[in-house]
């Protein structure tokens, strides 16, 4: 359980964080979403004790985390896969750790095994791979078996099978009763992976939200037409006030009407109809809608307006 | 996931064994303390064979076995620093702030192992390479023993300012979190007398952490420089302040 009450962190006057509230649930894998600068990572660092905030605070079942004895018994925590020695062995990486918490060496290869580096565990950190030291760091916050897991952007950078084995252990740890907050900027990762969605930009709260609800109420952008009376069809659709236009491919966009509509009005005329497809506007563009006002850093738009 | 009270005690220990692996488990702690023994070895031997051709005016033979600390103080201090300088060039200084957010614990238990395992290696250094010079100067019976007087004191406080400087090491590396920049202030200190020879006020000099070093380690008085027992306070002041100043920021920035 985690809990972040009116927390505001500012860099250099800057705000990072302003203000946000939010709790993380038991049982759920929660999606912490955000452009990049939005103040995911700086959230996540006040919550562990890294950082220290402005005002307002972050509490772990119910403790600010400087207070929790053997804090990695109550919550572990993946911010950074690089934040290990390159020198060091896999193994003593997880053994120093383990150690600081009373945790023993068993525990230690249980969950280099778990993660799947039980075979290299004994190499240098500095000879693995970006999967690889993400392993390790999921392997790190695993170690105290504790009923809070924090993420941090852990699907940026494995390939796809470790993705979806990523994915799959959230699941598996949600599904134990243990809660799990995952960040990440790309809304569609998330709506496959999270049950929850605390969506924040600029360092202010979005929307907290279940993620069925959200990819429920994404507008439904338009329809799409094809027939080979496409210009007759287009006519008709005008004529009834709806927007129609006409895709590169000799398709048609139709806004305004839907799908049955367009479907009744062509038996009507005769006009052959070839494909009817309603299209959601993709969850992508429904989280830039939300979050567009609160993008920092935005590439200059280009040629024509919109 | 139901957390059982926790002693200090056990909290204390865990903190300091957990420290006692990292430091045994990386290259770096073998490698800089071997090239002090090395380095403190080889200086000591040269020193002593040509202290037999060449009869300076000022002669102590403890001092001049054990004037390789010149280059053991270096590797001491780097040996010091490193110990939380990689932390933070590799981020693992996170790792170890979420592991234990009482940082002042951790500092405590950094500055435990890395002193005392330098205390311990500057021993060996200090003895060991004492009774090498003392073999070399026995043959133009040059040579004194540990019985004379102030020789155990001089030899024992040799290692005793390489415990210092691993600890001052320590805390530079703490409040600059930088290798290279923690280096430079170690560099600082080793050059520093060479500043106050040039015409800085004479009770400076008594300040000097080298200076203070040789006194410490030298069995005779020697003109100009501070008496052993101040080279004792001095050394001290300079590890007390340093773990003090260090105390005081670990806990005062974002990591």
């Amino acid at each position: 359980m985690i809990e972040v009450r009116e927390l505001t962190k500012r860099y250099g006057g800057k705000p990072a964080v302003d203000d946000l509230s939010f709790q993380v649930r038991p049982g759920h894998v929660t999606g912490f979403v955000g452009p990049n600068g939005a103040g995911k990572s700086t959230t996540m660092r006040v919550i562990l004790g890294l950082d220290a905030p402005a005002s307002g605070e972050a509490l772990v079942n119910g403790h600010r985390y400087a207070a929790l004895p053997r804090p990695l018994r109550q919550i572990g925590a993946l911010l950074d896969a690089n934040a290990a020695h390159g020198g060091r062995s896999a193994r003593d990486h997880l053994r120093c750790v383990a150690r600081s918490n009373g945790i023993g060496v068993r525990r230690v290869d249980q969950v280099a095994d778990l993660v799947g580096i039980g075979a290299v565990a004994r190499q240098r950190v500095g000879r693995f791979s970006v999967g690889m030291r993400q392993r390790l760091g999921i392997a790190a916050a695993l170690l105290g078996d504790p009923g809070t897991l924090m993420f941090d952007e852990p699907l940026n950078g494995p390939d796809l099978d470790g993705i979806r084995w990523v994915r799959g252990l959230f699941k598996a740890l949600a599904a134990e009763g243990r809660t799990v907050l995952v960040s990440s900027h790309l809304m569609s990762e998330m709506a496959l992976t999270a049950d929850h969605l605390i969506v924040i930009g600029r360092g202010r709260l979005i929307a907290d939200v279940r993620t069925e609800e959200f990819v429920r109420s994404s507008p439904r952008a338009d329809v799409l037409v094809r027939s080979p009376r496409g210009d007759d069809l287009a006519r008709l659709l005008t004529d009834r006030r709806a927007v129609v236009v006409a895709e590169p491919d000799g398709g048609l966009a139709v806004s305004g009407l839907d799908a049955g509509a367009i479907g009744r009005l062509a038996a009507d005329h005769g006009i052959p109809v070839h494909e009817l497809a309603t299209r959601n506007a993709s969850l992508e563009e429904a989280y830039l809608e939300l979050t567009g006002d609160s993008v920092d850093y935005r590439a200059g738009t280009t040629g024509e307006d919109s | 996931m139901t957390s059982l009270p926790v002693t200090a005690t056990t909290r204390a220990r865990d903190v300091l064994a957990a420290e006692w692996l990292k430091l045994r488990s990386v290259r770096s702690t073998y490698l800089m303390l071997l090239l002090a023994v090395a380095g403190t070895a080889a200086v000591g031997l040269f020193a002593t064979a040509r202290a037999k051709v060449d009869s300076p005016g000022y002669f102590d033979a403890v001092e001049i076995s054990l004037s390789g600390a010149v280059i053991s103080q270096l590797a001491f201090g780097v040996f010091g620093a490193l110990a939380i300088t990689t932390e933070h060039t590799t981020g693992m200084i996170r790792t170890t702030f979420a592991a234990v957010p009482r940082r002042r614990a951790v500092l405590a238990a950094k500055a435990a192992v890395t002193g005392l395992l330098a205390l311990a290696v500057g021993e060996v250094i200090a003895f060991g390479t004492f009774f090498l010079g003392q073999r070399e100067l026995s043959s133009a019976h040059l040579d004194v023993g540990l019985a004379d007087p102030d020789v155990l004191r001089a030899v024992a406080g040799a290692g005793f300012y390489l415990f210092v400087m691993a600890v001052v090491g320590l805390c530079l590396g703490t409040i600059i979190r930088h290798t290279a920049g923690a280096i430079a202030a170690i560099g600082v200190i080793f050059i520093e007398p060479l500043f106050v020879l040039t015409g800085f006020p004479a009770w400076l000099k008594d300040s000097v952490l080298w200076w203070a070093g040789q006194a410490v380690m030298s069995s005779r008085p020697r003109p100009g420089y501070p008496s052993a027992s101040l080279g004792f306070i001095v050394c001290g002041v300079y590890a007390v302040l340093a773990l003090a100043v260090a105390t005081f920021v670990i806990t005062r920035r974002d990591a």
